[in-house]
């Protein structure tokens, strides 16, 4: 029995690099416990703010564990904590904090139970960071998991609203198959490699061991990239996207346009940048035409809608085809390239989704579009930040999305890619019909919209509207946008602090050329 | 001051004159812009003067003065000055224009006085004269260019004066584009010129013109038709002629300066000029002269049937311009420039006795509604006839002298000049029937109304109506003010008319063979390397020449006096024997409706074509409306796998996830 | 290393903000104040640039070093008129502005001003990515200010509008950055500054194609015949001081890349498609002209009329030949210039006519209305590039370049020089002569627009009197530019001794061509 129990050698916990995790998991569960109290004032304050604080104890150690550079996987190899995870992780915490202060006053949370809701938040979060430090097959799985669940979760914490319910269990389901296709994956391309740790299976590839144009391998490759591109909403898996956009409570849309897909990509740089690095030439054209297939798919399909979180769907999926094209190339630059764009893409979501929030609770169209008509004249401050999120996804200038494309076209011209680099151009062409449509209507709109103190009678009980929320009464959604909105300039005119941490990102992968 | 200075105050004078009169439009009062612009070209007259009195202390080889004010463009191997040259040539030009358009000022100063355009008329006017002078001082092509698109847009200003006719306005877009299509010629022409030679500056190209080019280049050939092309254009010579009659639309001093004194008789200028190239190039030189004569027939033709007055006067100019393009061209220079100056005279004389006739006639110009004003307007009618008699070339007036020269050196040429010169003398029998025909039909006959009240002491007052077309017009503009003025009436008209009517009797004996030939020794040190320089009919054949043509003038005035005096109703006979004959003169050879039918329609057609079809279908249509098209159908696929239901979005995962690993394993063999 | 365009480029910008943050009434006169700063400080500088002396005023600090994207401007023979046309222009039409009734005033100029430090920034540019910033910035505002205060469809005008553009511009985007990657020596970083884009080389090949995407971007800007598609749209909806920018200043930044980053950079790569490019541009002549006439809204026929000089313009450039350059050039300056004043006098007319832009309801103005006459008159002249303005000189630059080395398209081209005749004849006579027109209740103009349109015509006057004070302050530029290509197409030319000839007369180019750098 004892030399049994001394058989078991328990692996060397490194609880510096895990402290994050560790932040975050005690963050869920006092969460959850603190949220049986009682008390109203508890629940819709207290919660929240330990939420908040578990982040920022999360993003206070990250700054604290930071190293750049190529670091040894700790846990007998499960997890690498290098600056691709911390810095990728980052931005779940910047979302999450986001995700927070625009759930203040959503009903979402309060039908869900605040309790529920924010440590599910926070579960979903470390789920996303391990997905994003998953150095084996194993943790990879298990992390996809853990940030799974919880989001079917939220995705229907509106329960008295059935879009919302019909989100969650659109994404469940399909979530599921992804999910399968994944597991399925990952067990061939284990099977084919007999090596779990991604280092090991990059190493097989390297020696004669295996056969990079195995079948076996590149069906596994074919299956996983699968499963991922679903996460990343990339065509042609992206179709829960808008259903799922629309129907979700809108801060919970916010957070997974932002996060999920950082989470996704993390992922797929550390899988095939860094494990399936070798057999590049196999999987680079096929991500490639993705990528291309997606650009195109997400912009056209945008060009239709009327419902801004639809339109705004149909454009993530859009931008994933950009950032793909930062993976396909395999190189230092793409991922740099693909990590900027990344925090770029979180900024300029924020401040377009915040506004939405901010109309939709106001007004009885919800996020249709009308509900932004001359909103130029009746709340410059909501209609300003709109307008650069627009441009700035749209690509223009003076504007974080402009250096975003310009990196990633220079990341695809250099990689030998130059026809994806034409075809990103090409999307932003496509994207200008949508993206200016609702500048228009914000400034150009023909008829006034006044914006009512006491919000309208017959409010449709829309994602997140409550009695007492009001433009002028929403302060901190307004603060979320105008600062989303002043980064996003920001980056545009000053990015070099964002290129060091993107070339410490790309530094952990030193694999690449 | 030198010769130079002189020069420059020729131009500088008008052009102060247009400043003031331009500027001062709101307060000058009454006369005084007439008298302001008259100065400013007396002026101007005088310093031509001055100019040639120090050009004569020069000596004769000597008498090419260049002088610059500043570098106008220079890059590469264009260099250009703003520079004037005065040699005798272009101080002949400078006293006869600057002569003339004095007198003429003068005219108007009493004739637009109750024009409502007054100060904006003479500021037009001297704009005019110092274009005219510019184009005469140039001393490189592109000013050379300069000046002459001046004088064109001068022109159309002049021919739209009364802007509010439809036909004035219509008349003067037609002259401006002809004359551009003019200037167009003149600026490819210059091209080949700067490109073979190097230069633009005349007296540099004149030098080199020998050795650089052989006799009839093929490239110096075409660049002396392009010049050609422009000086056709600017005066109306075949086939550019179709605006000269229709500028008529202009006040009648307009017609007398520019399209009948002046302007028009740039082309000659230019042929002069440009002596060395077409001598080097015959074969161009020739084009000019046959060029040159058919027009002088063609127009003759119609001046013997047109009814309108001015008109009939304007094909007499286009006939006239056609001698001295066919002169300078057979390298009678002197002879045709003679004949420029002397036409200057006359020609403005008839055009100002026309402007006092229908200054009488209240503004109508049909020659039908005219007659028996001989009693009425007994000084436009003495002036007038001696103006006729010049142009009919009756013998001892200036017209005999200049005429006669031309077709003489044409003679003495011989070969196709001489078939030519015989031509000259049709033209010379036509011209002077068609002179008569006016002096008759307007002066003798039974009297028209206008002419009874005249008698009676007062003048005729029509309603304002457009001559042309008949339609009432607005007395703002377009019609020359409410009351009309008349030589009889306004001393200024008389003290212009008289002068001209002592000029077009002796201005021809500055020229008399065998007597005198002041104009020629005069004009010697520009041409002296002409290489017929010294080719000269000798003083007997002139003299005959002179004999033949009076004889054929006295027998043209006798026919138009049988016809019009004697046998009245002969021409109506003659119209009714031969109709179709009559139509096609009157119709002026249907050139304008050829026109109409070659270019202007055609133009409108492939307007109206891009317009409709090009622009519509092809630049909206297929491009714009093609992408989005594409875009569209893309959208709605996009829509249309969007169902919404799980099962459809399923199938499509797996689809691709089947696709995905269709590829891989493909190429994984 | 000198911070003066620094200044001159964002004061613009500057007031802008400021006149934003102004109450109601003044943010207009703090805009207005800042173009006058600007012009001022544009004409010391051209007054003090040195004639020959290649680029001055550098600036050069890295901006995106990961990129390789300097902050680097300058002037040169190219952009000095240019930026002088920008000044004078913006100080025109925002003078304009600011004496009419608008509505979110403070918004619009604060557009307009940006678009100033926008076209400013593209115009003194000396690195390709800067370039590009700023040749998309401007549409930014220009999407607003034709959208937010124009007429008519105006919403959707202004969407083509910019969708065309960038279209091109955003292809630019990646040929630029494909370029700079392609030119980047191994082991070298990449750079996207004009000075070391000149110096490395790219392959033919892919000059072709990098070429051909560059001259897509500035042909839509132009507009060139097939690729104005947005012109009509565009042009009916455009109030009339934007307008004027529009098509008077913007439409020359494309063209003016021709000569500043194309030709030296791909020599090559322009000279193979020198055929098309001067194919294209006779025939945008030809259809703008014929068009012209064609239209019955005056805007209209400015706007085909642009069309038809800009083809003008590429003739020049694309004659590859140092008159043709130079004439192209100065023809950009030109007809700035005259279209600005244009738009400015159809304004005044639509005013009096119950805003009527058609030729149908107009005419017979000129009676009541003398000085704008006059006014029209002179800029009407000048736009046909009567002899004796400044567009004679250039377009006569430009035919005496295209007649030496492609005589047949010049000769073509010439006919475009009568059309314009007809077009501009017909324009001013339709409005200003002729019976009056039914819309017509004529008065003179005001003194606002007079004090607007006076030194216009006066600068167009004096562009006539003394053209050499551009030609000369823009000759060694517009020669260094196109030295390369020149070189190239002579070597093209079949023929050894005509080669050796050719190549031969312009190697002193070449290093005139070292010395502008």
């Amino acid at each position: 029995m004892i030399d049994l129990l001394a058989a078991v050698k328990a692996p060397v916990i490194d609880y510096k690099e895990l402290s994050p995790l560790f932040a975050l998991a005690g963050g869920s569960v006092i969460v959850l416990m603190v949220g049986l109290v009682r008390s109203f004032f508890v629940r819709s304050v207290v919660v929240p703010a330990l939420t908040a604080v578990a982040l920022l104890t999360a993003i206070g150690l990250t700054i604290w564990i930071w190293e750049p550079g190529n670091q040894p996987p700790i846990l007998e190899g499960a997890l690498g904590v290098d600056a691709l995870s911390l810095g990728i992780s980052m931005l779940f915490y910047v979302a999450g904090l986001v995700t927070i202060v625009l759930s203040l006053r959503s009903t979402a949370s309060r039908e869900a139970g605040h309790g529920e809701y924010y440590s599910m938040l926070l579960g979903s979060i470390a789920g996303m960071v391990v997905l994003a430090e998953a150095e084996s097959l194993m943790t990879l799985f298990i992390g996809f998991e853990l940030l799974s669940i919880p989001l079917y979760v939220l995705c229907a914490s509106n329960l008295h609203r059935r879009t919302s319910l019909e989100a969650g269990l659109k994404y469940l389901v399909v979530g599921s198959v992804g999910s399968a296709t994944l597991l399925y994956g990952l067990a061939l391309i284990y099977g084919a490699t007999g090596a779990l740790r991604l280092d090991g299976i990059a190493a097989a590839l390297a020696s004669d061991a295996v056969n990079t144009a195995d079948p076996l391998l590149l069906t596994g490759i074919a299956l996983a990239a699968t499963g991922l591109a679903f996460k990343a909403s990339v065509a042609p898996f992206h179709q829960w996207t808008p259903d799922v956009y629309q129907g979700a409570p809108t801060p919970i849309t916010t957070f997974m346009a932002v996060a999920t897909k950082a989470a996704a990509f993390a992922v797929l740089i550390r899988l095939f940048d860094f494990a399936l690095g070798l057999s590049q030439l196999d999987w680079g054209p096929a991500l490639a035409v993705l990528a291309a297939t997606t650009i195109v798919i997400g912009n056209v399909g945008a060009i239709a809608q009327r419902s801004l979180k639809r339109m705004l769907a149909w454009s993530s999926v859009a931008q994933a085809g950009y950032l793909l094209a930062g993976v396909v190339v395999g190189t230092q630059l793409g991922v740099k390239a693909t990590a900027f764009y990344l925090a770029v893409y979180l900024v300029m979501n924020v401040a377009a989704f915040a506004v939405v929030i901010a109309r939709e609770r106001v007004t009885e169209f919800g996020d249709d579009l009308r509900s932004f008509e001359n909103l130029g004249q009746a709340a410059p401050l909501l209609a300003w930040p709109m307008t650069i999120a627009m441009l700035s996804l749209a690509g223009f200038p003076a504007t974080g999305g402009f250096i975003g494309k310009f990196y990633l076209i220079d990341a695809s011209v250099a990689g030998d890619y130059t026809w994806l680099g034409i075809a990103i151009v090409i999307g932003s062409v496509l994207s200008l019909a949508y993206y200016l449509r609702v500048i228009a209507v914000m400034w150009m709109g023909r008829y006034e919209v006044e914006l009512p103190s006491v919000p309208p009678r017959r409010v449709r009980p829309v994602a997140g509207w409550s009695p007492e929320a009001d433009a002028r009464a929403q302060p901190e959604v307004l603060a979320v946008a105008l600062l989303a909105a002043a980064a996003t300039i920001f980056f545009g005119i000053w990015p070099d602090p964002l290129f060091d941490v993107a070339r410490d990102v790309a530094s952990s992968l030193p694999s690449l050329h | 001051m030198s010769a130079t200075t002189f020069g420059w105050l020729v131009l500088a004078f008008p052009l102060a004159g247009t400043v003031i009169n331009s500027l001062g439009w709101r307060v000058l009062p009454g006369r005084l812009p007439g008298w302001i612009a008259s100065s400013a070209i007396f002026l101007a007259f005088l310093s031509s003067i001055g100019a040639l009195i120090k050009l004569q202390d020069h000596p004769a080889e000597e008498r090419h003065l260049v002088d610059s004010l500043w570098t106008y463009a220079s890059t590469a191997d264009f260099h250009v000055d703003l520079a004037i040259l005065i040699d005798p040539l272009s101080v002949f030009m400078c006293l006869v224009v600057s002569g003339v358009s004095f007198l003429i000022h003068v005219y108007s100063v009493a004739y637009m006085t109750s024009d409502r355009g007054y100060s904006r008329y003479f500021a037009y006017l001297n704009y005019f004269v110092f274009s005219m002078l510019l184009l005469v001082l140039a001393a490189n092509f592109v000013i050379l260019i300069i000046g002459w698109a001046f004088v064109g847009a001068a022109s159309y200003l002049l021919i739209s004066f009364w802007y509010r006719r439809t036909t004035a306005v219509e008349a003067g877009i037609k002259a401006f584009v002809i004359n551009v299509i003019g200037d167009v010629g003149l600026v490819i022409g210059a091209f080949l010129i700067l490109d073979k030679t190097g230069s633009l500056d005349f007296l540099q190209v004149f030098s080199q013109v020998d050795q650089t080019f052989t006799r009839n280049d093929g490239t110096l050939v075409a660049a002396c038709l392009l010049l050609l092309v422009g000086a056709f254009a600017k005066s109306a010579q075949l086939p550019l002629h179709t605006w000269l009659p229709d500028a008529m639309e202009g006040p009648t001093p307009v017609s007398a300066l520019i399209h009948a004194a002046t302007m028009v008789t740039a082309g000659v200028y230019l042929i002069a000029r440009m002596f060395p190239l077409f001598e080097q190039a015959p074969a161009a030189a020739d084009v000019g002269a046959i060029i040159g004569c058919a027009t002088l027939l063609f127009a003759g033709t119609v001046a013997l049937v047109v009814t309108d007055l001015k008109r009939v006067i304007a094909y007499s100019t286009i006939s006239q311009i056609g001698y001295m393009v066919m002169g300078v061209s057979a390298a009678a220079y002197s002879a045709g420039l003679f004949h420029l100056m002397t036409h200057a005279f006359f020609k403005a004389l008839l055009f100002m006795g026309a402007g006092s006739v229908i200054g009488a006639m209240a503004g109508i110009q049909d020659m039908d509604r005219m007659g028996g004003f001989r009693r009425a307007m007994p000084f436009t009618f003495v002036t007038f006839t001696i103006g006729a008699l010049a142009l009919a070339g009756f013998p001892f007036t200036s017209g005999w002298f200049s005429k006669d020269e031309i077709i003489g050196s044409l003679l003495n040429r011989g070969g196709l000049y001489a078939v030519l010169g015989v031509l000259g003398y049709v033209g010379a029998f036509m011209t002077a029937v068609y002179a008569f025909r006016m002096v008759f039909r307007v002066f003798q006959g039974e009297q028209a109304p206008e002419a009874r009240e005249l008698e009676g002491g007062h003048m005729a007052h029509g309603d304002p109506v457009n001559p042309m077309t008949g339609e009432p017009e607005d007395t703002d503009v377009g019609f020359p003010g409410p009351e009309h003025h008349i030589a009889e009436r306004d001393w200024p008209m008389k003290a212009a008319m008289g002068p001209l009517a002592l000029l077009a009797i002796v201005g021809g004996y500055i020229a008399i063979p065998g007597v005198d030939n002041v104009l020629e020794k005069f004009l010697e040190p520009t041409f002296a390397d002409s290489r017929f320089a010294d080719t000269h009919p000798s003083t007997g054949a002139e003299w005959i020449g002179l004999v033949i043509g009076g004889v054929i003038s006295i027998t043209g005035i006798g026919l138009a006096w049988w016809v019009y005096i004697r046998e009245p109703g002969t021409a109506a006979r003659l119209r009714e024997r031969f109709p179709r004959a009559h139509n096609f003169l009157s119709h002026k050879w249907y050139f304008d409706e050829l026109y109409d039918a070659v270019f202007v329609r055609p133009a409108t057609t492939i307007g109206a074509f891009c317009r409709r079809v090009v622009e519509a279908d092809f630049v909206q249509g297929t491009i714009v409306g093609g992408a989005t098209g594409i875009v569209r159908v893309g959208t709605s696929f996009a829509r249309s796998i969007q169902t919404g239901y799980l099962r459809a979005y399923a199938l499509l995962l797996l689809l691709g996830v089947a696709g995905l690993t269709l590829y891989f394993l493909l190429n994984s063999s | 290393m000198t911070i003066h365009l620094s200044i001159v480029l964002f004061l613009p910008l500057a007031t802008g903000f400021s006149g934003a943050l102004m109450p109601r009434g003044t943010g207009r006169w703090a805009v207005l104040a800042g173009t006058l700063a600007v012009l001022a400080y544009v004409v010391v500088i051209l007054v003090d640039f040195e004639p020959g002396g290649g680029l001055q005023y550098v600036t050069n600090d890295d901006w995106i070093p990961e990129l390789g994207i300097h902050y680097a401007l300058g002037v040169n023979g190219l952009s000095l008129f240019m930026i002088a046309l920008t000044a004078i222009g913006w100080v025109a039409c925002t003078f304009v502005a600011a004496f009419s009734e608008l509505e979110r005033p403070r918004l619009f100029f604060f557009h307009l001003a940006l678009a100033e430090t926008a076209v400013l920034g593209a115009f003194m540019a000396q690195d390709l990515a800067l370039f590009i910033v700023f040749f998309d910035l401007m549409l930014v505002p220009f999407y607003f200010l034709i959208g937010g205060w124009g007429s008519g469809d105006r919403v959707r005008a202004t969407t083509k509008f910019v969708i065309y553009t960038l279209s091109g511009s955003l292809l630019m985007m990646a040929a630029a950055i494909a370029l700079g990657v392609l030119a980047t020596p191994d082991g070298g970083n990449i750079s996207f500054l004009l000075s070391d884009l000149r110096e490395r080389s790219v392959p033919l090949g892919s000059q072709e194609w990098i070429v051909l995407l560059f001259a897509l971007a500035f042909f839509v800007k132009a507009p060139l015949f097939p690729l104005h598609g947005w012109v009509p749209d565009t042009y009916r909806a455009t109030s009339i001081p934007v307008l004027a920018l529009l098509s008077g200043v913007l439409s020359k930044v494309g063209v003016y890349a021709f000569l500043q980053i194309v030709l030296p950079i791909m020599p090559d790569g322009s000279q193979h498609w020198q055929e098309l490019f001067i194919v294209l541009a006779v025939f945008s002549i030809l259809y703008g002209s014929v068009l012209a006439f064609s239209q019955d809204n005056i805007r209209l026929v400015l706007a085909y009329s642009s069309i038809a000089q800009l083809g003008f313009i590429v003739l020049g450039i694309f004659a590859l030949e140092e008159k043709g350059a130079q004439g192209a050039l100065f023809q950009m300056l030109n007809h700035g210039l005259v279209t600005v004043a244009l738009f400015l006098i159809v304004g005044v007319i639509a005013a009096r006519a119950a805003g009527s832009e058609s030729l149908a309801e107009l005419g017979g103005m000129a009676f009541r209305a003398p000085v704008l006459a006059a006014l029209f008159l002179i800029t009407a002249l000048a736009t046909l590039a009567m002899p004796g303005s400044g567009n004679f000189i250039g377009e006569i630059l430009i035919l005496f370049g295209t007649f030496e080395n492609k005589l047949v398209y010049g000769l073509v081209a010439a006919v475009g020089v009568v059309l314009a005749a007809v077009y501009m004849i017909r324009v001013y006579q339709g409005t200003m002569h002729g019976p009056v027109g039914p819309a017509v209740e004529s008065r003179d103009i005001d003194r606002m627009h007079l004090s607007a349109l006076a030194p216009l015509v006066a600068l167009v006057i004096a562009l006539g009197l003394y053209p050499n004070f551009v030609v000369h302050r823009t000759e060694q530029a517009t020669t260094g530019a196109i030295a390369g290509a020149r070189v190239a197409g002579a070597a093209q030319k079949a023929g050894a001794q005509e080669t050796a000839a050719a190549t031969g007369a312009s190697a002193p180019r070449i290093v005139v061509a070292e010395e502008s750098r």
